[in-house]
């Protein structure tokens, strides 16, 4: 077995293998070849090969075939090679798409990168209270102390000038009109609780029932049960922040109330308020 | 068997050969030759360049799941950790503390470059622990294994003096038993050298831990 395969010209086994199919392992690379050409459309005499009284017409054939045969094998394949690893290209580039961009084909998101960079450059460390001129807010100056976002479910609305600090950590503030359905709170506790760099709060006067706020970015739904309310999170949750994977959600403001606490007693001192 | 076609063939062969398309052909299968180590080497290339990203860890993979799980796993024992540094009263509760703090922290960073590495979000798309056969089920409130629960923090955070070190010492065992058993899982999972090293790694670690966790609660009589 050995003896004949490697040297053997391409013409022998294609007999062999119409001629007898169980040869055993070896022959199935000279099996291949066999099926190739006579799937290149000339193979028709190979096929008819047992009446040998046909052999004056082949010849002309054959010769043809020789040269248009293996090109159209060879086209075909390397067309087939080409696409497949085109495809692979591109849902490799499609998956690997910066999540800037998917940001971005969020319908109804509002980037707020592109609308106002100064905005969302600027991360300074103010006490007391910072006037935001978005609603909710989704940058700017902030409080030193940020508001714990280990997945926190706030049940009374938050001071934003710790939740601000969060967005620059990183983490997703998920806010909803106080009343929002109890089943659509429970829809966004869901996704909250146990996870950090997400939390959640109530915010009084929202145009919508539903607002998500990352650093730069913000998205306005109507119903807990949107879908986009999960791209969001899956798009911009540390992706969005400014200051990388490591920063602390930990550690921060777990009291609420809407005036920010000041550094100094607010570490100490928030489980008394 | 193979000899009559050989005959059978070769006269076609001589036959190409003598006319002028034979040379035609000659020439063509130079040319196809060429063409063909060219295409050859495109492929080739173009398979090395894809093949890393074909072959890593994919979205919904145990390897990214536990990537971002342990993150936020991790994430608690953080914070714990910090907080028995500042507001433990035994002093080797402060310094254990503060190792599992900065340890813990620095494997985050490990486990976030992977992703990152791997073209993939920090967030997943896929429920906690479905990466880990039967992990959905160790999910409670959306917290898992070992995980304290916003109540156990607060009390935590509330306790003083010896009180605070034996609660903080109950925690950080249960929390490490249960990262174990992630890294457990992981390890089942994978075959990724990389996270299989740094998994085992982080099992060793915790192990040492609660040995020393286990003695030093024993010491405070708790």
């Amino acid at each position: 077995m050995s003896i004949s395969t490697p040297g053997g010209p391409q013409r022998r086994p294609t007999v062999v293998s119409t001629g007898k199919k169980p040869a055993g392992g070896r022959p199935a690379a000279a099996d291949k070849t066999a099926g190739g050409k006579a799937g290149a459309g000339k193979g028709a005499p190979r096929q008819s090969s047992g009446g040998k009284g046909r052999k004056p017409i082949t010849p002309v054939k054959v010769s043809q075939g020789r040269s248009w045969g293996p090109i159209a094998l060879f086209a075909a394949v390397g067309v087939l090679t080409v696409a497949i690893i085109g495809f692979a290209a591109f849902s490799a580039f499609q998956g690997s798409k910066p999540w800037e961009k998917r940001a971005a084909d969020i319908s109804g998101v509002t980037d707020y990168r592109e609308k106002d960079p100064e905005l969302v450059k600027g991360s300074q460390h103010q006490q007391g209270t910072v006037k935001y001129t978005i609603t909710p807010p989704v940058a700017g100056a902030h409080n030193p102390a940020w508001q714990n976002c280990m997945g926190d479910v706030y049940d009374a609305p938050i001071a934003n000038e710790h939740a601000v600090h969060s967005l620059e950590h990183g983490a997703v503030w998920i806010t909803y009109r106080p009343d929002l359905p109890a089943d659509q709170v429970a829809t966004l506790k869901a996704k909250v609780e146990g996870k950090e760099k997400l939390f959640m709060s109530p915010y009084e006067g929202l145009d919508k029932p539903i607002a998500l706020q990352a650093w730069g970015y913000q998205l306005k739904v109507d119903k807990a049960d949107d879908k986009r309310i999960d791209e969001f999170i899956k798009t911009l949750r540390v992706n969005a922040s400014i200051e990388g994977p490591t920063a602390l959600c930990d550690r921060g403001v777990t009291a609420t109330g809407t005036t920010p606490r000041d550094m100094g007693n607010q570490m100490g001192d928030q489980t008394q308020g | 068997m193979t000899a009559p076609t050989t005959t059978a063939d070769a006269p076609d062969e001589t036959a190409v050969a003598d006319d002028g398309t034979g040379r035609a052909v000659r020439r063509f299968g130079v040319l196809a030759l060429a063409a063909a180590v060219v295409v050859g080497l495109l492929l080739g290339y173009a398979g090395g360049l894809l093949t890393p990203q074909l072959t890593r860890p994919g979205d919904s993979s145990a390897e990214a799941g536990f990537a971002r799980d342990m993150t936020s796993h991790h994430s608690q024992a953080v914070g714990m950790g910090l907080l028995a540094f500042q507001q433990g009263t035994d002093p080797e509760v402060r310094q254990i503390g503060v190792d599992i703090a900065t340890g813990q922290q620095g494997e985050i960073g490990i486990m976030q470059t992977w992703l990152r590495s791997w073209g993939l979000d920090p967030a997943g798309s896929e429920p906690v622990m479905a990466w880990m056969p039967d992990g959905a089920k160790l999910v409670k409130n959306g917290l898992m294994p070992g995980m304290a629960t916003p109540q156990e923090m607060s009390a935590l955070e509330s306790a003083q003096g010896r009180a605070f070190d034996v609660m903080f010492l109950n925690m950080m065992i249960r929390h490490h038993l249960g990262g174990v058993h992630m890294i457990d899982g992981v390890l089942d999972a994978s075959d990724d050298p990389e996270v299989t090293r740094v998994a085992q790694t982080m099992k060793n670690t915790q192990q040492t831990d609660l040995a020393n966790l286990q003695a030093a609660l024993t010491r405070l009589g708790g």
